[in-house]
């Protein structure tokens, strides 16, 4: 059975929220009671079928058509299965997700994969900032899953990052990995200023010297062979992404920090 | 029943059920990763003083390993889950975290889970590293020649320990050739340890003492030198019994390793001085698996 299809019928004026749109929420509906779900949109509510054309299929698949930077909170609380979206998505995408798959063939918005648990986002093109981030007031960011960018990621990404991997094929912006408390971010292309500031624990590793440098709040631990690496290279080979082509490599130049807190962070750059 | 002049008794061997694990050792090079884990399983020969029964099962490729390096497989067992991770937690700390280059890992998944790594990492002293990576929790302890890798915790699988065989010779050199040469074909079987120096015992013990301290004592009944003292089990001609203990994963993981051993103890025949095989049992009152020979090597 194809994915259950949602095309979004013009350009949205007003932000939609599509958090009902997950494929556990959306299991055992008819298309009836699909197109009768309300959305909050701007101030109002609207039918799914008011926004979306609507074409029936497997509620464990969900595939969003012309979808566009106004769609919010796509696959929030998500536990299992899969969406798809074909263009750029809003914010919050993933929010709180526990399982299942988002892939998003576009550009996400800011805060994708907030506070998420369990997973795997893709993001073929850029994700905006605060990537894996927690909700503002909040203190713990994302507890699990993967996050994939293609492209090039935002600022803070990984703020208050708790566990899980988020993989940058691309660059990272300002402060990759602050206040950062555990888990690893990976970049492959170069990372912004103030690389890990404010971080506590976890792991930030580059393929190369960040363009910048790294930051005065790091200190150098020397060159070291790293008997972990391999194992987190070999857990990549089974992604669709650029990380599963990386020849493993276990040498690397340990900096600690941020020693401006508790210091106990990590950037390796690989030498 | 009698195979190539050696009578194989028509007895059992009796053996109880433990609690076991296997974890996988892996160093810089094949040569450290084989002495860390003969230190690992260095004393543990037997539960009854030792506190667990711990061997190796096999050495490991690097394409066989978590990390990709020469490792080897060990397999320890005690008498009860508790038993078990407090031996396997000390003898990690002791004799595998100091082994330079080391790192352990679970190598095997169980019905329930213990402590592997979990604990060695306050060695640390606060700046231990965790890594979740596919879902199982790994610790990176700084040490002095860079960093100690372990999995948090490894599985606990119910297993049996004590199966057994006595090699009845002529001679002590011939009993111990045959003994060698079991051991040699039972290493090649998965999942079993033969947890004495060598593989072999030349002390077997009987249930009880005559003195009131000690639980066990020397099988007198096989005991070569006391033929004319004691209800002896020997004929004339046998001066030397040794055995062989197994432990594994399954009864029928021990059944397959005692019928290759008693085939190739059997292989050198009655020409050889080998005479009979027989086993040690408690009456069939105490351990809930026995293993008739007769049956295995039908």
């Amino acid at each position: 059975m194809s994915a259950l299809t949602l095309t979004l019928k013009t350009v949205p004026t007003q932000r939609i929220d599509c958090s009902p749109l997950t494929p556990d929420a959306l299991q055992d509906h008819s298309l009836a009671n699909i197109a009768a779900i309300e959305l909050s949109v701007g101030n109002t509510m609207q039918r799914v079928d008011a926004l979306f054309d609507i074409t029936d299929g497997d509620t464990s698949e969900i595939q969003i058509n012309n979808s566009h930077a106004k769609l919010d909170f796509v696959g929030r609380n998500m536990q299992s299965g899969s969406i798809t979206t074909d263009g750029d998505i809003g914010a919050y995408t993933g929010i709180f997700m526990e399982g299942g798959e988002l892939t998003i063939n576009g550009d996400s918005g800011i805060y994708t994969a907030c506070e998420m648990a369990g997973g795997q986002i893709k993001v073929n093109g850029n994700g905006g900032d605060f990537i894996g981030g927690a909700r503002p007031g909040y203190k713990n960011g994302m507890t699990g899953g993967t996050v994939i960018i293609t492209g090039n990621s935002g600022d803070r990404t990984g703020d208050h990052m708790r566990r899980g991997f988020i993989l940058i094929e691309g660059n990272a912006g300002d402060y990759c990995g602050s206040r950062m408390v555990s888990g690893t971010i990976s970049v492959l292309g170069d990372v912004g200023a103030h690389l890990g500031y404010g971080m506590k624990r976890g792991t930030i590793l580059l393929t190369q010297m960040p363009s910048q440098g790294i930051t005065a709040n790091f200190n150098d631990c020397g060159s070291h062979t790293l008997a972990f690496l391999p194992l987190m290279f070999a857990s990549f080979k089974k992604l669709d992404s650029q990380f599963a082509q990386v020849e493993p490599f276990s040498r690397v130049q340990r900096y600690a920090g941020d020693i401006g807190g508790i210091g106990m962070g990590e950037v390796l750059v690989k030498i | 029943m009698i195979i190539n002049g050696v009578a194989i008794d028509e007895t059992f061997a009796e053996a109880f059920p433990m609690k076991g694990t296997r974890l996988i050792i892996t160093a810089h090079n094949a040569k450290w990763a084989m002495i860390s884990a003969q230190a690992f399983t260095g004393f543990a020969t037997s539960v009854i003083a030792c506190g667990c029964e711990a061997g190796i099962e096999r050495e490991l490729d690097p394409s066989e390993t978590p990390d990709g390096r020469h490792g080897v497989a060990i397999l320890i067992f005690a008498m009860g889950g508790k038993g078990l991770a407090k031996q396997v937690e000390t003898r990690a700390g002791q004799c595998v975290l100091t082994s330079p280059t080391s790192a352990l890992f679970a190598g095997i998944e169980g019905e329930k889970e213990m402590a592997l790594g979990q604990n060695l990492r306050f060695f640390g002293d606060g700046f231990q590293i965790s890594k979740v990576i596919d879902g199982k929790r790994y610790w990176r302890i700084p040490v002095m020649d860079g960093e100690f890798l372990t999995e948090e915790k490894t599985g606990v699988v119910s297993a049996v320990g004590g199966g057994n065989f006595l090699v009845l010779a002529e001679s002590q050199g011939q009993a111990l050739a045959a003994c060698e040469a079991a051991i040699e074909e039972m290493k090649k079987i998965p999942n079993v340890i033969m947890p004495f120096p060598g593989g072999v015992v030349r002390s077997g013990s009987k249930v009880g003492s005559k003195y009131k301290a000690l639980n066990a004592s020397t099988n007198d009944a096989f005991c070569p030198t006391l033929k004319g003292q004691t209800k002896s089990d020997l004929s004339p001609e046998v001066e030397s019994v040794m055995e062989i203990v197994i432990d594994g994963l399954t009864k029928e993981d021990i059944d397959e390793a005692m019928k290759v051993g008693i085939q190739a103890v059997c292989d050198l025949g009655v020409e050889n001085g080998i005479r009979r095989i027989s086993a040690g049992n408690y009456g069939g009152k105490l351990g809930p698996f026995h293993f008739h020979l007769q049956e295995i090597m039908a």
